[in-house]
């Protein structure tokens, strides 16, 4: 869980900087900012994973000008996250749906995959808001890609898969 | 002379004489009254069509993609302040309020101004971002905003699609004009704009006077309403009639619309300066043109500087005259003293305010002229020239200023160098074009119609159709993949060969360089551009299917089949290579290529909204195969020459291309966020004495660099196999030489044949492999 939270908030540093081997298909370890080795196939979350569906704690943030004593997106092994650009748009595609307005719903999920364009999760909620609309010839396309993702995932690729079928 | 003609007939008759015209009178003061009473309803009318059409006759209005600030997200702190700089944000010691920033190492303090969008509203809030290198470490917000995770900043407005009467507007509500500038405007302009009912005697004697007095004109009686109605029909005649017209007209606009509708007509349509052959109406675009700010951020001098227009926008032009513009603005505080809208204090501090004209007007319209041509054609399949002229629809765009503006500044320099290095005699213009789209969501980022920044005539990134050349190779390499006849180690022969068209007529290909590579392995032959072993491919898999290839990746016009295609004997636009490109960028989902994101009224409305699409094409297994090569490209192949220079952006996908006589020199490829196709050539045709490699690649390389472009992360597909193979391609297994080898993956069913597979040696290399599979797991 740690692991893939941390994945999460680190994924955009690590991929400036990350060592990539095509050797003998193995993905390379990556070692992200606190120390812990991920492998790179946890990239997805399911959605009982993600952050923003925990109770999220107030992060500790500085109001003056001096430096964050220790850098917010620091994941350190706390029993609650600070809310992500993930965790914060996968709320507002909650909320979207919650008022009726899918498209919001669907722009949201496109926000996120600007952000993270391999995250899985938002592929599939991408897909399941089209199904929502009645627009299943396109949901797809998003499922399909959502799978490729979601290798790491059995749950999540359970749940895509459930969709696929029902199309 | 009907006076005169009862007198000439009938002497001494007066009373039966007063009966008979009588009537007459009656009559014809009847026909006078009604022509007055037609003529003021028609004035009326006139007047109330005009008014309602001020309402909607209003530009489109285009924006850029909001940059969007995260903890992690890929913006330096450099690339921040440049786009607060095109939102026209003041830089400062002390931020104070919205528009405004503040820098510090490694860090920016800020005040956002908040935005409407189409998908909801971005608040104004106060900011703080931390930077590590090109990357935003950190985000917080001020006590009372707490935890900030994700913020949007506001859009750059990029251009307005205008109506050829060369005005331009911002059109505010009255509710958005600061009430000093309100003040300001009924202290210098019409005392009594709420009590009169549309024209003001008591002000028009007022003035009268005072002119008498002055021997002069110093005073106008005009009122507003007045003033408003001489905008509308600026270019008519002043006779008398028209003066009496425009009484009537005041007065008829006050019985039918509210002070407020007046006034907040009047402020979005005052004539207040001139650029070129575009006319400044309103005080929101005079806030853009002389201050670079929005209304809601002047401070109460510039406020008096812009009340201070009305009265001779070009006498009193603030950028060519500033000591009149400022002695204009210290007569408009001094009236808002004298009439107690300010206190002696607030007068005294904006009249030692120095006048701060932005040094240049923010120019629209002309900056990004190759991208709007793309939004146009994305948008004339819903929208019509004279909706997109007239009803001021917001048009949100995917264009990233970050990539456009980096096209822009580098473009022109980085063609200069390798048309140098190409010289041989030939006169005129090396031309280019560039095409830069999201490597996922088939968003377009950027464009370049020519070498020349803000170039506006050809587009050729849209219009330029080109032999493509090697770039046709991916579609007969992914065809033969995914056929699953073929593997990467699939052994083609690089010979010469003549093949029969229609007639007597023979095709004898060659290769570029005029070498026969013999035995090559199917990758090789991909990532070294050999045309011998293509040819020979491509034939075994039939003309047809490669030409379905190119359909499903996403090329929708006719496809001449020819044996020549294999080659590229297919003409395409840069745009439309970008598309196949994109195609295998994702992993074979084709998403259509994309300008605009979505559409909305005036007033926010959501009309249209043009999401991401995508449809798989082609199987996980075959692009990961592919993608091999396609990398091997910049490791071993043809574009090797740049590994040195992109070494932190390695590994990216990509294909060099060349046409016959070097016509064009074509490079695409791919990191994992960006998809950059760039060609170059000469509008004639000629020679440009360049290969894809020598010319399009480099200039490929400096913009990507620049963009930072992000390393290809693709993983295998589960069903991927890795294996060895003798370095050496052969037909026949007797000549299989296993000293040297090379990994490759294989789908399952299409394995090494015999012939080169080195996997049965029980080598010691082979077992450490084994052990670091092991370990990775």
């Amino acid at each position: 869980m740690i692991l893939r939270v941390s994945w999460i908030l680190s994924f955009s540093i690590l991929a400036g900087c990350a060592t990539y081997s095509t050797g003998r298909g193995i993905p390379a370890p990556v070692e992200s900012r606190d120390g812990n080795v991920s492998d790179r196939q946890a990239t997805n979350t399911s959605p009982e994973e993600l952050p923003g569906n925990a109770p999220i704690q107030r992060q500790e943030v500085p109001q003056t000008e001096v430096p964050p004593a220790r850098s917010p997106i620091i994941v350190t092994p706390a029993p609650a996250e600070p809310a992500s650009a993930s965790s914060t748009l996968l709320a507002g595609v909650d909320a979207a749906i919650a008022e009726g307005d899918l498209e919001r719903a669907a722009a949201l999920c496109e926000r996120a995959l600007r952000i993270n364009p391999r995250d899985a999760l938002f592929w599939y909620r991408l897909a399941s808001v089209r199904v929502q609309q009645g627009r299943s010839s396109e949901a797809e396309g998003f499922a399909r890609r959502a799978l490729s993702y979601s290798t790491g995932d059995p749950a999540l690729t359970g749940q895509i898969n459930t969709l696929l079928r029902d199309l | 002379m009907e006076k005169s003609k009862p007198e000439t007939d009938q002497h001494g008759q007066q009373a039966p004489r007063k009966r008979r015209w009588w009537p007459l009178l009656r009559r014809l003061s009847l026909a006078l009254s009604v022509a007055v009473v037609l003529w003021c309803l028609w004035i009326d009318f006139e007047i109330r069509r005009d008014f309602e059409a001020l309402q909607w006759a209003l530009p489109a209005r285009l924006y850029a993609r909001p940059l969007e600030l995260y903890a992690g997200a890929p913006t330096s702190q450099a690339e921040l302040s440049n786009y607060l700089d095109h939102l026209g944000y003041r830089e400062s010691t002390q931020v104070e309020g919205p528009g405004e920033y503040q820098r510090s190492p490694s860090r920016i303090r800020l005040w956002t101004r908040g935005f409407d969008f189409w998908d909801g509203a971005e608040p104004s809030l106060p900011l703080n971002v931390e930077f590590d290198g090109r990357m935003v470490r950190a985000l917080w917000g001020e006590q009372n905003t707490g935890d900030l995770a994700l913020v949007r900043l506001e859009p750059a407005e990029i251009a307005q699609i205008n109506p050829n009467t060369g005005e331009d507007r911002v059109p505010v509500r009255l509710s958005d004009v600061p009430q000093a500038l309100i003040d300001a405007i009924i202290a210098v302009e019409d005392q009594r704009y709420f009590s009169h009912f549309g024209v003001d005697p008591i002000g028009i004697g007022r003035a009268l006077v005072a002119n008498l007095r002055a021997g002069s004109i110093v005073q106008g009686g005009s009122t507003l309403t007045q003033q408003l109605i001489k905008n509308l029909y600026l270019s008519r005649q002043q006779t008398l009639r028209r003066k009496i017209e425009e009484a009537l007209m005041a007065l008829a606009l006050e019985l039918h619309f509210s002070k407020e509708e007046i006034l907040q007509a009047y402020m979005n349509e005052v004539f207040l300066g001139q650029q070129g052959n575009r006319a400044i109406h309103g005080f929101a675009l005079a806030s853009e043109y002389y201050f670079a700010r929005p209304l809601s951020e002047l401070s109460l001098a510039e406020l008096a500087t812009l009340a201070g227009l009305p009265r001779g926008a070009s006498y009193y032009n603030p950028r060519r005259y500033p000591e009149r513009a400022t002695q204009r603005r210290d007569i408009v505080l001094g009236r808002m003293l004298s009439q107690g809208y300010i206190t002696a204090q607030q007068n005294t501090t904006a009249t030692r305010e120095p006048l701060k004209v932005a040094s240049s007007a923010p120019s629209r319209g002309q900056t990004y002229p190759a991208f709007l041509e793309l939004v146009r054609e994305n948008l004339a399949r819903d929208y019509d020239r004279e909706a997109l002229q007239t009803e001021g629809l917001r048009i949100f765009t995917t264009l990233d200023l970050r990539v456009q503006d980096t096209i822009d500044a580098n473009l022109e320099a980085s063609v200069k160098s390798v048309e140098r290095a190409a010289a041989n005699g030939s006169e005129g213009h090396l031309e280019a074009a560039v095409v830069i789209s999201d490597a996922i969501t088939g968003e377009v980022r950027g464009l370049a119609g020519g070498r020349q920044r803000g170039f506006a005539g050809f587009n050729r990134a849209l219009n330029a159709r080109r032999p493509i050349g090697s770039l046709v190779k991916p579609a007969i390499y992914l065809a033969a993949l995914e056929s699953r006849q073929y593997s990467l180690a699939s052994v083609l022969a690089d010979r010469p060969v003549s093949i029969p068209l229609s007639g007597t007529q023979v095709w004898s290909p060659t290769n570029y360089d005029d070498k026969l590579y013999g035995d090559v392995y199917l990758f090789d032959a991909l990532e070294r551009s050999m045309n011998l072993a293509t040819v020979d491919l491509g034939m075994q898999l039939g003309i047809d299917s490669v030409a379905r290839m190119l359909e499903k990746l996403g090329y929708d016009e006719n496809i001449p089949l020819y044996p020549s295609l294999l080659l590229g004997a297919i003409d395409m636009a840069p745009i439309e290579v970008a598309q196949l490109y994109q195609t295998l960028a994702s992993n074979g989902f084709r998403s259509p290529l994309r300008a605009v994101e979505a559409v909305t009224t005036a007033q926010g409305e959501r009309l249209e909204r043009y999401g991401i699409e995508t449809v798989q094409v082609s199987d996980p297994e075959s692009m990961y195969l592919l993608e091999y090569a396609l990398q091997g490209v910049f490791k071993r192949g043809t574009a090797k020459s740049v590994t040195g220079r992109m070494e932190d952006s390695l590994p990216l996908a990509g294909k060099t291309g060349t046409t016959n006589d070097l016509r064009d020199s074509w490079f695409a490829g791919y990191g994992d966020d960006l998809v950059g196709v760039v060609w170059l050539g000469y509008d004639d045709n000629r020679d440009t004495g360049l290969t894809g490699a020598t010319g399009a690649l480099r200039v490929w390389s400096e913009l990507m660099s620049d963009l930072n472009i992000k390393p290809r992360l693709t993983l295998p597909p589960s069903k991927i196999v890795w294996q060895e193979v003798a370095s050496q391609a052969v037909q026949q297994d007797t000549e299989r030489d296993c000293r040297s080898v090379q990994s490759l993956p294989f789908m399952p069913g299409r394995l090494p044949s015999s012939a080169v597979s080195c996997e049965d040696d029980e080598s010691i290399l082979q077992s450490i492999f084994d052990r670091m599979r092991g370990l990775g797991r």
